[in-house]
């Protein structure tokens, strides 16, 4: 599912068309031109708002993807209170209710579900679900792999907030009535339970070239030395390499969710970890490649993204870093 | 049907599937047509989760290594099972493989002079292991898939769960994938395929590898009747995180790290006298286990599981930051245990699978033991068996072993293309539309058994039975367990009826696989009767080089499985006694 090209013509049509009729309403009204052309400007600006909001809608149904600021409606789901069977108990062990919201992409609703499972102090949110999984309820869906904070495969809600689910402790996160509140990431297309359609956020990504260019591409990978790379220059880049992909810091991100052609946090941080790279040969045309209003101007430095990055890449800050660079280089001409 | 049309489709995108995909589109003027078909999402395979590094010799003149030390060193440590001529092929190849993870990004941990720093790992006489801190695997993953993108011929199927190989004769002609966002069946219909989906460690339940390691493609070949080899060799890495199975890389013990017991001893000082805590993986497994029932082992509250210590508390503090910084994350965030102040609780968890798909050195799969290769068919990393590793692998020789032979097959496969047009695709499709039948029979099957209790008692059964140390009355119990689920098998029920992500089905096919795989992992154990490497039998405890210096092939015959030998292939090293 990739961006629909009718959010161009939905978003950004109504958001350039609307500055140009007030204009001309101005300008008619300065010369008086008889209120039979204004009932017709009013008329035209009520049908592009009319346009607007059926495109506004067109863009969610197309990527499926319901926003933070719009509340999804949600379906009473099934109570299933369940306790698995299993008898080792200790004395530590406690009960938690996990109440997981599951998209149903036949009713295309958020449903929740209520399950209880046994944990002890060890259990991550990702091994309660997968154990409920295997012993009550196997139809749910979610992603998951390395379970180590790697793979970037189970990024999730949890108790509101975006969550790698194999590094979130139960027991630190049970709320006072033990129980545990979660829900997909909604900054992704929805697609089944707590699974997102990843397709448009990996189009980005490779949008932004993500990888070493040399201008000798021969040498590139017919490599016999390898580059010298100071300690110095080494960390310049290092932390932005960390990136697991996981898209938790889109799902942060207030700007990509109401304005789908911004590129988003993650992609950006990946442009300045290949600009930083001293192995890199692009150089400033990384920069060209940025300096767009859907890309590092789109940014309203709100940081949420720097804040759910489980890895610490800081993307907030990357593209502040991007912009300084691209500023710099446009005043010094360097 | 959809079909889909390839000149080659690689199964996996690891660092094998990915390294191969790279190195075919390159060799080909980026003009072939390529498919990587994965069942996650292609940067999210196992490989990310290596962390130690990667071997190779990069300055013999500084370091006073060379390429035949780390050959010798290799097939010591596999306790001369190996394949000589394959590891000299891997010991050659390796250091021009780490120059081009350095060329495609990976940010190498550097010396102060700028070039890749090596640090020391078990079973390797002289420091040799190239690392990015203890994200090795991950960065090259991430700098592979970032490669793949840019290269315009590489389609990338992510998320799709490929359920069977087809052959036409002695050739390849496609294979059958599941969409899982759909759950429609596909057809990759190709002349050229090569397997590089992994190892088949969860096969066991206390194990470091993630939950997506069952082994697909070594059960799909084993199913199309191709041969496995040396399957019953497992490696169990000495220090997995008690009670998650969490992988603590070698490189902890390599920085410095100390085993101890309840004691307060390095006990390694009792089984491997100059190598002590870098002694090979197989060593320090089972000193650990046998430290364990004598008594000198503790015991974890919640989990009831036993373990030893390993202590990084004397450690440098910076040393760690820098160069362990996963290790820290992971403990403290996993059993809230910070590795600066307090010993972290470990015990040996399976880690790797050397045994695999029987492959030549040129990773051309075999047809059957005679060593007649496939048509058009590879197999690449962890999945294939060349064998380089033989009875137990050294650490940080993995991911070598991916590259080289990610490399050899990609490089192949064009010319391959070239000479041997593809002829397939007149009856495939309905072998396909029979594949698609067996998945939606599956579905509606009204049977009793929840294939997730079949998974658990697997992997309690092999936890408890097949584990470090061997004994053929336990192999045999364990075998009668195995074939009773395998009959349950028939039985189950899959409550996920519907179309998007049904991982329920998913599963339930991984499930398969890994039931055929522990058979045949069990059966070449109680074979076997001797100890070498990875496998010690009670009652065997020597090396028998007479009965057993040979591999072990296994394939599908007439329904039942049938095992064979052939020989190890030896060129300068004698086997000797292994003493570290």
């Amino acid at each position: 599912m990739r961006r629909s090209w009718v959010s161009i013509f939905t978003v950004y049509a109504p958001m350039l068309g609307v500055p140009v009729l007030l204009y001309l309403y101005i300008i008619f009204n300065a010369f008086h031109l008889g209120t039979a052309s204004n009932a017709v400007l009013y008329l035209s600006m009520l049908g592009l708002a009319v346009f607007a909001i059926v495109g506004f809608r067109d863009v969610f149904i197309d990527r499926q993807k319901p926003r933070h600021f719009l509340d999804l409606k949600e379906a009473a789901g099934q109570t299933v209170h369940k306790t698995d069977m299993d008898t080792t108990t200790h004395e530590d062990a406690k009960i938690v209710e996990m109440r997981i919201k599951r998209f149903n992409p036949q009713s295309k609703l958020l449903e929740e579900n209520t399950y209880r499972a046994r944990v002890d102090r060890y259990s991550s949110v990702l091994d309660t679900i997968i154990d409920i999984k295997r012993k009550q309820d196997p139809t749910i869906a979610m992603r998951y792999s390395c379970r180590m904070g790697i793979c970037g495969s189970c990024g999730m809600v949890v108790n509101g907030k975006p969550v790698l689910a194999c590094e979130t402790n139960v027991f630190k996160n049970m709320k006072e009535d033990a129980s545990i509140s979660v829900a997909p990431m909604q900054g992704h297309p929805l697609l089944k339970d707590l699974v997102t359609d990843f397709d448009d956020f990996f189009s980005r990504h490779a949008s932004i070239s993500p990888h070493l260019h040399r201008t000798d591409e021969t040498e590139k990978y017919e490599a016999k030395k390898e580059y010298i790379q100071t300690k110095d220059e080494l960390n310049k880049f290092l932390p932005f390499s960390y990136c697991i992909m996981c898209g938790l810091c889109v799902d942060a991100c207030p700007v990509v969710n109401v304005n789908p052609m911004f590129i988003g946090p993650q992609a950006l941080s990946q442009v300045q970890r290949y600009y930083a790279d001293s192995r890199d040969q692009l150089g400033e045309r990384r920069l060209d490649m940025v300096d767009k209003l859907t890309h590092v101007w789109d940014c309203e430095f709100a940081g949420a993204c720097s804040v759910a990055c489980p890895k610490g890449v800081d993307p907030a800050f990357t593209i502040q870093m991007l912009k300084t660079e691209i500023v710099r280089k446009n005043l010094t001409g360097k | 049907m959809e079909v889909l049309d390839y000149d080659t489709v690689i199964l996996g995108s690891g660092l094998g599937g990915l390294t191969t995909a790279i190195h075919a589109s390159l060799k080909g003027q980026k003009k072939i047509k390529i498919a990587v078909v994965t069942k996650l999402h292609a940067m999210r395979s196992h490989s990310v989760s290596a962390e130690g590094g990667i071997s190779g010799v990069l300055y013999p003149e500084a370091t006073n290594d060379s390429i035949e030390l780390h050959a010798y060193d290799t097939v010591k440590g596999s306790d001369y099972l190996a394949d000589q001529d394959a590891v000299e092929i891997l010991a050659n190849s390796a250091p021009d493989e780490i120059r081009f993870y350095d060329h495609i990004g990976v940010s190498w941990n550097r010396t102060d002079s700028g070039s890749i720093q090596q640090r020391p790992f078990g079973g390797m006489s002289i420091p040799r292991t190239a690392f990015a801190a203890d994200k090795t695997g991950f960065f090259m993953m991430r700098a592979l898939y970032d490669e793949v993108v840019g290269l315009g011929n590489v389609d990338i199927y992510h998320e799709h769960f490929v359920t069977s190989l087809f052959m036409d004769g002695k050739r390849f002609a496609g294979a059958t994938a599941i969409d899982l966002a759909t759950r429609a069946v596909k057809l990759f219909r190709a002349g050229t395929c090569v397997i590089a989906t992994g190892g088949f460690s969860r096969v066991y339940g206390f194990t470091t590898t993630a939950h997506s390691s069952t082994g697909d493609g070594i059960a799909l070949a084993y199913r199309a009747g191709l041969p496995l080899k040396d399957m019953e060799f497992v490696q169990f890495h000495p220090t997995a995180l008690v009670p998650s199975g969490i992988l603590i890389t070698e490189a902890a013990r390599g920085e410095g790290g100390y085993l101890k017991n309840n004691k307060g001893e390095r006990f390694m000082e009792k089984y491997a006298k100059s190598k002590m805590e870098l002694a090979p993986r197989d060593i320090v497994s089972r000193a650990i286990v046998t430290e364990i029932k004598q008594g000198n082992g503790y015991t974890h509250k919640e989990s009831g599981m036993p373990y030893v210590h390993l202590d990084l508390t004397h450690l440098d503090a910076k040393l760690l930051d820098e160069r362990l910084p996963m290790i820290k994350e992971l403990s403290i965030k996993s059993i809230n245990v910070d590795p600066h102040t307090e010993p972290l609780p470990i015990r040996p968890a399976a880690h790797f699978t050397m045994g695999g798909i029987h492959v030549n050195t040129h990773g051309q799969i075999m047809l059957d033991a005679k060593g007649v290769p496939a048509g058009g068919m590879w197999a690449v990393g962890e999945c294939g068996c060349v064998s380089v590793h033989g009875s137990n692998r050294l650490g940080s020789n993995s991911l070598s072993q991916c590259s080289v032979w990610g490399r050899i097959a990609g490089n192949a496969i064009p010319e391959y293309i070239q000479k041997n047009p593809s002829s397939a695709g007149k009856d495939i499709l309905k072998q396909a539309e029979a594949e698609e039948a067996r998945i939606n029979g599956l579905l509606e099957n009204r049977g009793t058994v929840n294939p997730y209790e079949l998974q658990s008692r697997l992997q309690k059964t092999m936890d408890d039975l097949v584990y470090v140390y061997r004994k053929t009355s336990e192999l045999t119990a364990a075998r009668d367990a195995i074939r009773e689920l395998r009959g349950q098998y028939g039985d189950i029920y899959i409550t996920d009826k519907g179309r998007e992500f049904n991982s329920n089905l998913r599963d339930t096919l991984e499930i398969e696989n890994l039931i055929d795989l522990a058979e045949v992992v069990v059966e070449g154990a109680i074979r076997r009767k001797e100890s070498r490497g990875a496998h010690a039998m009670v009652e065997f405890p020597k090396r028998d080089d007479t009965n057993y210096l040979k591999h072990t092939i296994a394939s599908r015959k007439d329904g039942g499985l049938g095992i064979d030998y052939i020989p190890v292939t030896l060129t300068r090293w004698e086997p000797e006694e292994r003493v570290y």
